[in-house]
């Protein structure tokens, strides 16, 4: 028996473990008071309630319905993603597919264990959302214009093309063999990826947790300003970014309106985030934020506007050229209705898969923007005056 | 079920309970007792009427020897104020058409003049 109770202490503690630290002292709290109650049933039959309410807290039916529903999608996505034979670096690929849906299924434990649950938001619930299906949906897109980046074609007049866009100055110095690929991303690149997918989905995770202290305003903020700056974004340069604008249906130049705005927001946008983030916190009972509060509000709603919008940029963006590799409608489109001809667009696609690595830039450096303008923003910010007692209770904190 | 706008009978007689002597810290077990919720009933409801700032909790400062420490409850000033709301509210359909829990009832009887 009293093996049996070991066996049951041990089990109750590991299972303890998947429980936030706020919670963990409840279930120690049911356990201790079973001391109290009569030995025989009416103990056994409280201990039993203490399982049901750890199973309930660790497993709620709605926690089962979202790790259904990832399981789906993280499933379909590596399914999508998962490389071909044919592809030269099926090892590294196939790392990939297996590492992000890792990190996906298991970061979000740890930042519930280490920062507690996610805050109460719909901004911040959205966030972590679309985050991990942005995540998900750049594993088989990337895998599909790495493919098509790295197929050496067979035809001499294409291979011509194939190679300018590898960097070789003639199909001699290629050395490119026909029909096959040409390698992929090495592994120091695909840990460098992995590493950017854990430290996007870290900060995103931790900034949405109760932890952060991060409040609702903020995130709305954030989260809003970097979906209007990667809308824009994503107008300006839907197949990569280059000097000019990529867009076939813009001008192609650095003087469109909506290029200029593009770079307004991305200097701009954290910094006014940052602004009216800071500005805009208030402690319980209307009280102003200290000084130091007020900073760290404001260079989140900064991070969180760049990263958001990098983020957005780079599925949406990086899911065209794939859907177009594949869909001779979109190829069309983009071309304003005009059929190419096949080697045109060989070199259309070859053109746009190459510029699909330039979000990775992004995806390092707009974050980087936003930290820095929203530190200015937020160090500018004048203190907003405390409201009297008895008014309008202002902005509601996370916590 | 619902009792009072936000609050279930349950939650009411835990409630109505801790609002006996709101300023004693009461055991979890001495809650079950008065209030015949099961374990598995009872701390849930301890859980969110804590996260709500309504119930706070602490743990035994001197344990009874060979015993563990027990944890305590008691009603935060806001917990107070909202469970004499909820149990006012409560007592009026209670009133005319009778609670229907035994701990409701006594709730009832006992906190709302």
């Amino acid at each position: 028996m009293n093996r049996l109770n070991r066996a049951a202490a041990a089990a109750r503690r590991a299972a303890a473990w998947l429980l936030p630290a706020g919670r963990r002292e409840w279930i120690a709290a049911i356990w201790a008071e079973a001391h109290e109650v009569p030995p025989g049933l009416a103990r056994l039959a409280w201990r039993a309630g203490g399982a049901w309410v750890l199973a309930r807290e660790a497993l709620m039916p709605r926690r089962l319905g979202r790790a259904a529903l990832f399981a789906a999608a993280a499933g379909s996505a590596a399914w999508a993603a998962w490389p071909q034979p044919t592809v030269g670096h099926a090892a590294v690929s196939q790392f990939h597919v297996i590492a992000t849906v890792l990190l996906l299924a298991g970061l979000p434990l740890l930042a519930w264990r280490f920062f507690g649950p996610a805050t109460p938001s719909r901004a911040g619930r959205s966030l972590r959302f679309f985050s991990c299906a942005a995540i998900l949906a750049l594993m088989p897109a990337f895998a599909i214009v790495e493919a098509f980046a790295n197929l050496t074609p067979k035809q001499p007049a294409y291979r011509r093309i194939f190679c300018i866009a590898q960097g070789w100055s003639s199909i001699q110095g290629c050395g490119a063999v026909p029909g096959r690929s040409t390698g992929g991303p090495p592994w120091a690149g695909e840990i460098a990826l992995l590493l950017m997918t854990i430290a996007y989905l870290g900060v995103i995770l931790f900034l949405t947790s109760r932890r952060s202290q991060v409040t609702r305003g903020t995130l709305a903020i954030g989260t809003g300003t970097g979906l209007l700056f990667g809308v824009v974004m994503f107008a300006v340069a839907p197949l990569g970014l280059t000097n000019d604008a990529t867009d076939p249906w813009l001008p192609g130049s650095t003087a469109d309106p909506l290029v200029a705005l593009a770079w307004i927001l991305l200097f701009g946008g954290p910094a006014a985030a940052a602004v009216l983030a800071a500005w805009r916190g208030r402690g319980p009972g209307g009280a102003a934020l200290p000084r130091n509060v007020r900073i760290g509000q404001g260079i989140a709603a900064g991070v969180l506007a760049n990263g958001t919008a990098a983020m957005f940029t780079t599925a949406l963006g990086t899911g065209t050229i794939a859907l177009m590799l594949r869909s001779e409608w979109l190829l069309r489109w983009l071309n304003h209705g005009h059929q190419l001809t096949a080697i045109a667009a060989y070199r259309y696609e070859t053109t746009a898969s190459s510029g699909a690595n330039v979000y990775l830039f992004m995806l390092i450096w707009f974050p980087v923007i936003g930290l820095l303008m929203s530190a200015l923003g937020a160090a500018c910010n004048p203190a907003r005056p405390a409201r009297a007692k008895g008014t309008d209770p202002g902005p509601r904190h996370a916590r | 079920m619902t009792s009072s706008p936000g609050f279930s009978a349950q939650t009411l007689s835990v409630l109505a309970a801790l609002c006996d002597e709101p300023s004693q810290w009461q055991h979890g077990y001495a809650l079950a007792k008065q209030t015949g919720l099961k374990s598995g009933t009872l701390y849930p409801i301890l859980i969110r009427l804590a996260d709500r700032g309504l119930v706070e909790a602490c743990w035994q400062d001197e344990p009874e020897p060979g015993r563990p420490r027990r944890h305590l409850y008691r009603l935060t000033v806001a917990g107070l104020a909202s469970a004499t709301g909820a149990l006012a509210s409560a007592a009026r359909p209670a009133a005319t058409k009778a609670a229907r829990t035994p701990a409701v009832r006594g709730a009832v009887v006992g906190v709302v003049p």
